[in-house]
């Protein structure tokens, strides 16, 4: 039937106005092509404009609608061909005055086109990342007896295929250490490896991963995780860079969400719209720190808008890469080269994230990083609450003041600079409250708009809330679509990216690189995934399980997959060098975090306090000398200073050198993969570091606290801190000859101990996870 | 370098390119001092090895120093024109904003140096003897009037945070010479740092073994070089030996290539623990060294920091970069510039001198200026004295050394220094510059990440071929 209407209706057409439609294809058609299409099709998109089918025509580009149907005087098309004003077309010369009337009588004619050309096709719309991940039946395998869960069936199904045969389980204690350092971040200590190694009743290594799920250091491995995606800091960044006293609550928030293993859903919608949620809760308010963690500047002198303008973008890019995989950042200067979006849709999703209550003008310099969410004890919100009604009081008051002095309100009046010092004497005693960064919609949104070139001072058309075309349709709620709206947009099942991406980064951390390898980038230009029918499989399985993170998390890691050994293997490299069959594990370097806290397990100063404002672990003397307003750097005492390296506090200026020497990111903008480099700098850090020889000593002092234990013994200990396993006969008779001269040189044992710990913390092993 | 070294680095290397050549980011085994071996390559033979880029961080007033603009003095005084403002931005606009500013004649003395006539005022003699060695760009163009953005403008291209600075790109691009030092090092001095610190030599989406490596002035220039307290050089390297022969034993269990590249690493740091005590020992240098830069040993000066840039760049480090901070005059023009002026002058031409007795200066480019310049205009904060605003549309950066054309201004302002009123010169221009004297077409130097091809110079950058020999 419908078939029957598309046959039949353009034929219709055809017969009622013949004249215009050929009018188009003999006339209008060939002057378009040779002047406009080149630059303005569906695929170049130049300034956003497509001439080539009546929907883009209508629609417009950057500048706004091209075209007024019936009108040529007011349609933008018109006044550039005939080069009237700045916008001269085509560039460099002119159409003739015949060409020019032919478009003018389309125009008014009210743009008759053939019926194929009146819809846009997208390109780039059938890619495989925008389509719904599909359930593919499990592929059966030989070697059934291999697998532990479906993980194994798509992974076997290749190996086989290619003839490998996977790689046999890892050791028990490797494994033990592994999962451990993969779940919580930290080595299994000699009694936990003890008891999963004594433990012989089956279901041992569920049960180990099971206490590893519940323990709350979890929530700080993986919530620092999330945390490099969020770009979170410490300080505001650029110039001036002060502390954010209150960013820790954000932090903290993302723990305990994963501790508590928030469905990913309700994460997301929490940290992008938590505000806008019905009577939000204190923490759903400290979730919308997600955005505030952008770098903020207020030197001497800066226009804010500017300023807040780079936030709202950074905020679109991390959107785009955090949730989607996508490279939305492409599109703000120009449209997409690969992908199919365009610098009008990134000023859509741009709109939506437009309305926060910022500081966009000098005269707001003195509420900079507002909005806050005071959080204290209901007494101290009482006395801070109280101190904000009296601070409005007296600027209200001030205002009215200079209303009523003669000229425009001098600064040298004497009433004038009375009541400034009164208010400036008030700012600067704020009642002690912790102030959390938050998001807070405007009453009235400000209108965006297409920034020309992705400059903000050249207007292009104005653009409403949207999602990109090529995804599935966006559910609007109320009036206007808001930040709600795209949050929610963001989880729908529909959406085919968000569980895709979430669950390819889970599996990059597990393996080293994800199921596709471009963890950012999802588009036409990203490497198309090894196992294609796999990371639908765990898309599927994270959406049908509640979005639940610790459900993925334990389905990876309960696979024979990845519980394989990490050796290399001849047979396997001659077939697939890069390993990304996953004929064996990968031995990974530890992130930078975790270094410092494997350092402090082993030698016995490991806090386990959780949350709270960020610490000050040593710094090395001049390490913060080259920010521009010193920071004082005051270091922790006491259990603070053994504290996780997920609290050291983090200035962007001046990070501690020991995360960013081991490749921590610096927090300007969202890093959804960290490289792991390898250099000389990293080895005069565990080498030579206070630090990390305060914890070579530490360990010594552990080894020697037992008088009656001889050497063997010690060194066998030694190894099961560092390392969780017992030295081999080469190992220990290296380190006892180590011993030996040592105690030759000097007399002291706790010296002689310190330089095998030392050893014993330098080691590759030490900071790989096996 | 030794044989295993080599052969590591060989191993990692084919590594390296095979990774890269495999599309976005892949590097999984990483350089370990920017060495040579790792190097992308050069595009074509180059004309230096070594950068050193004296960072006048705050925005010297080319005005007094450099771009010397007779009409100004003339007009002092009276208010800008109308149409000399028109279309610009400035910082601090509330305050312009209030009473149209007024024009402010530089009250220095200007003559011209050397055998081209290059303007140099009197508050740098030192620089003026040198001039025949300088090459002065006018009508320099930046993006940005705030100190942060503008500086990582003038270091990375880009006024957002995030992107690598230009000595990350040089050692990401051609590596380094020396084996005991880190490819890209940064020396600081004044009376604070510079805005916007360890972002301004970061390494961005790089690697992050291709930042800058900040020197300290007291103590030991890189942090951690020195043994901890009461373990000896015996008890290093024996702590060392064992390291690595368990390391070793580690390798054979696993086969894992990473493991090579980590025994070379420590190799190297221990390596860099020997030279580093060499590297800032003054001592070695003449008395005669020492008073042309005015250097005393122990404090962190700019005459210091020059004579030690001296000394990296014989050592064969690629990049160097100085940052001196102070240049920042809105309310007094007169003797906070005195004092600045004179803190870096003669140290300046010292350097420049010293590069040029020992044949280095042929092979090094030294490029010396700050973010952006100051206004035409003067900014009075305070009855009685008076100081200049940002000027980002116009200023002057200097350059000396190898493949440029000597004593010769290119580039220039209108008749009030308002605008380059020859070809615009952009940091982008003189960034592909720096690139093409080193041997790189800026074209060719990029990096995919997050699915876009990035560059220095994003999508400008033209070489500034007037100023090449």
């Amino acid at each position: 039937m419908w078939q029957c209407i598309g046959l039949v209706f353009p034929l219709l057409l055809a017969a009622q106005q013949p004249s215009s439609t050929g009018f188009f294809e003999t006339r209008v058609q060939p002057v378009l092509r040779a002047n406009c299409i080149p630059c303005h099709s569906d695929k170049n998109l130049t300034s956003g404009l497509s001439l080539e089918t009546l929907e883009s025509i209508q629609k417009g580009g950057n500048r706004g609608p091209a075209v007024k149907t019936g009108d040529p005087e007011a349609s933008l098309v018109v006044h550039a061909i005939r080069q009237t004003g700045d916008l001269k077309m085509p560039p460099g010369r002119k159409l003739k005055d015949s060409q020019i009337a032919i478009l003018e009588q389309w125009i008014k004619d009210g743009l008759p086109m053939p019926e194929a050309l009146r819809k846009s096709k997208r390109p780039g719309a059938n890619h495989w990342a925008f389509q719904a991940p599909r359930r593919a039946p499990i592929p059966a395998v030989k070697n059934q007896a291999w697998v532990k869960n479906p993980i194994d069936n798509f992974i076997l199904a290749r190996l086989e295929k290619a003839g490998l045969e996977p790689s046999p389980e890892a050791d028990p204690a490797t494994l033990l250490r592994r999962v451990s350092l993969d779940l919580i971040g930290l080595p299994p200590t000699p009694t936990e490896l003890d008891d999963f190694l004594s433990d012989k009743r089956p279901g041992a290594y569920e049960r180990a991963v099971d206490r590893l799920l519940a323990s709350p250091h979890f929530g700080e491995r993986w919530g620092r995780a999330w945390l490099d995606v969020a770009r979170y800091a410490d300080s505001d960044g650029y110039t001036i860079d002060a502390p954010r006293e209150g960013m820790w609550l954000y932090r903290d928030w993302v723990i305990n969400a994963y501790n508590k293993d928030e469905p990913f859903d309700r994460f997301v919608i929490e940290q992008m719209a938590g505000d806008l949620l019905p009577n939000p809760a204190q923490a759903q308010l400290i979730a919308t720190g997600f955005h505030r963690n952008t770098p903020s500047n207020y030197e001497g002198g800066i226009d804010f808008e500017q300023y807040r303008v780079e936030a709202v973008a950074d905020r679109v890019m991390t959107t785009g890469a955090a949730f989607l995989g996508l490279t939305v950042g492409c599109a703000r200067c120009h449209d997409h080269k690969y992908d199919p979006f365009t610098q009008r849709e990134f000023y859509q999703l741009f709109a939506f994230l437009n309305n926060a209550d910022e500081v966009d003008k000098e005269a707001d310099r003195k509420d900079f990083n507002k909005p806050f969410l005071p959080v204290g004890s209901p007494d101290d919100l009482k006395r801070y609450h109280a101190w904000e009604a009296q601070l409005q009081l007296l600027e209200n008051e001030l205002n009215q003041y200079r209303q009523s002095i003669p000229g425009t309100g001098s600064i040298l009046d004497p009433g004038v600079v009375e009541r400034e010092r009164h208010i400036n004497d008030l700012r600067k005693h704020m009642p002690k409250v912790t102030r959390a960064l938050v998001m807070k919609e405007l009453d009235h949104p400000r209108q965006a708009y297409i920034q020309l070139g992705g400059d903000f001072t050249r207007r292009g058309a104005n653009v409403e809330p949207g999602t990109p075309a090529v995804l599935p349709p966006l559910d609007v709620r109320g009036r206007r679509p808001t930040r709600l709206d795209l949050a929610r947009w963001l989880v729908d099942r529909r959406n085919p990216l968000t569980a895709r991406v979430t669950v390819n980064r889970m599996w990059q951390k597990y393996f080293g690189k994800g199921i596709t390898d471009t963890e950012n980038d999802f588009g036409v230009m990203g490497e198309r995934p090894t196992h294609p029918e796999l990371l639908d499989y765990l898309a599927l399985e994270f959406m049908d399980r509640g979005w639940s993170r610790k459900a993925m998390h334990k389905l990876i890691v309960m696979s024979a997959t990845y519980r394989q050994s990490s050796k290399g293997r001849a047979d396997a490299k001659a077939i697939d060098p890069d390993n990304r069959l996953l004929a064996r594990q990968n031995r990974l370097r530890l992130d930078a975090e975790l270094v410092r806290d494997s350092a402090l397990v082993a030698c016995g100063l490991f806090s386990e306090k959780l949350g709270g404002p960020a610490v000050y672990p040593p710094l090395p003397p001049g390490a913060n000398s080259v920010t521009q307003v010193k920071r004082e750097w005051k270091t922790s005492e006491g259990a603070d200073r053994y504290r996780r390296g997920v609290y050291t506090f983090f200035q962007r200026s001046a990070p501690h050198p020991s995360l960013v020497l081991f490749d921590a990111p610096d927090a300007t903008t969202t890093c959804t993969r960290r490289i792991r480099s390898n250099s000389p700098l990293q080895a005069l850090t565990l080498l030579n570091d206070e630090a990390y020889f305060e914890f070579a000593g530490a360990l010594a002092d552990r080894l020697l606290k037992d008088k009656t234990t001889g050497d063997t013994q010690k060194l066998k200990e030694g190894f099961l801190l560092a390392l969780d396993r017992a030295p081999r006969a080469g190992e220990q008779q290296r380190l006892l000859q180590l011993l030996a001269a040592q105690r030759d040189s000097r007399r002291e044992e706790k010296a002689a101990w310190t330089a095998v710990s030392r050893v014993l913390l330098n080691l590759d092993e030490f900071m790989t996870r096996e | 370098m030794t044989k295993e070294d080599k052969a590591v680095l060989h191993a990692t290397r084919r590594q390296f390119f095979r990774d890269c050549g495999a599309g976005v980011g892949k590097i999984a085994l990483l350089n370990l001092m920017g060495e040579r071996a790792f190097a992308i390559g050069k595009d074509h033979p180059a004309k230096i090895e070594h950068v050193i880029y004296c960072h006048m961080a705050g925005g010297p007033s080319h005005l007094e120093m450099f771009d010397y603009k007779p009409e100004l003095v003339k007009w002092d005084a009276k208010p800008a024109p109308e149409s000399y403002l028109k279309g610009k931005r400035f910082a601090f606009m509330d305050s312009f904003s209030k009473e149209t500013p007024k024009l402010l004649g530089t009250r220095r003395h200007f003559r011209q140096c050397g055998e081209h006539g290059m303007w140099i005022s009197d508050l740098l003699p030192h620089m003026a003897g040198v001039a025949d060695d300088l090459t002065m760009l006018n009508g320099v163009a930046t993006e940005n009037f705030n100190h942060g953005p503008a500086k990582l403008f003038a270091n990375t291209g880009s006024i957002r945070p995030g992107r690598p600075s230009i000595g990350a790109w040089v050692t990401y691009g051609i590596g380094s010479e020396s084996k005991d030092l880190p490819g890209f090092v940064v020396l600081q001095s004044g009376p604070r740092g510079p805005r916007g610190g360890a972002l301004l030599w970061s390494s961005g989406f790089l690697p992050t073994a291709y930042q800058g490596i900040p020197f300290r002035n007291v103590g030991d220039p890189i942090l951690d070089l020195s043994n901890p307290k009461g373990i000896t050089g015996e008890d290093q390297r024996r702590a060392l030996d064992a390291i690595q022969d368990l390391n070793r034993l580690r390798l054979e269990d696993t086969s894992d290539e990473e493991i090579k590249t980590r025994i070379s690493a420590y190799e190297m740091a221990y390596r860099m623990q020997t030279s580093g005590p060499d590297l800032i020992d003054f001592g070695q240098e003449s008395k005669q060294t020492l008073e042309m830069y005015g250097a005393e040993p122990g404090i962190g000066t700019f005459a210091n920091n020059c004579l030690l840039a001296r000394r990296l760049v014989e050592r064969g480090v690629r990049f160097v970069q100085l940052y001196h901070t102070d240049w920042d005059h809105h309310d007094d023009i007169v003797g906070p510039l005195d004092k600045v002026a004179a803190e870096v002058d003669r140290p300046t031409a010292a350097l420049i001198r010293d590069l040029k007795q020992r044949g280095l200066l042929e092979k090094t480019l030294v490029l010396w200026g700050g973010e952006f310049g100051r206004t035409p205009m003067g900014e009075v904060r305070e009855k009685g004295k008076i100081g200049r605003n940002h000027h980002i549309d116009s200023y002057t950066l200097l350059m000396a050394g190898g493949g440029l054309k000597h004593g010769i201004t290119v580039g220039a302002s209108d008749d009030l220094g308002f605008s380059p009123a020859e070809d615009k010169i952009e940091v982008h221009d003189v960034h592909a510059t720096i690139l093409h004297l080193l041997g790189i077409n800026h074209l060719k130097l990029t990096y995919k990440f997050q699915g876009r091809d990035f560059r220095l110079t994003d999508v400008r950058g033209r070489l500034i071929e007037k100023a090449l020999a």
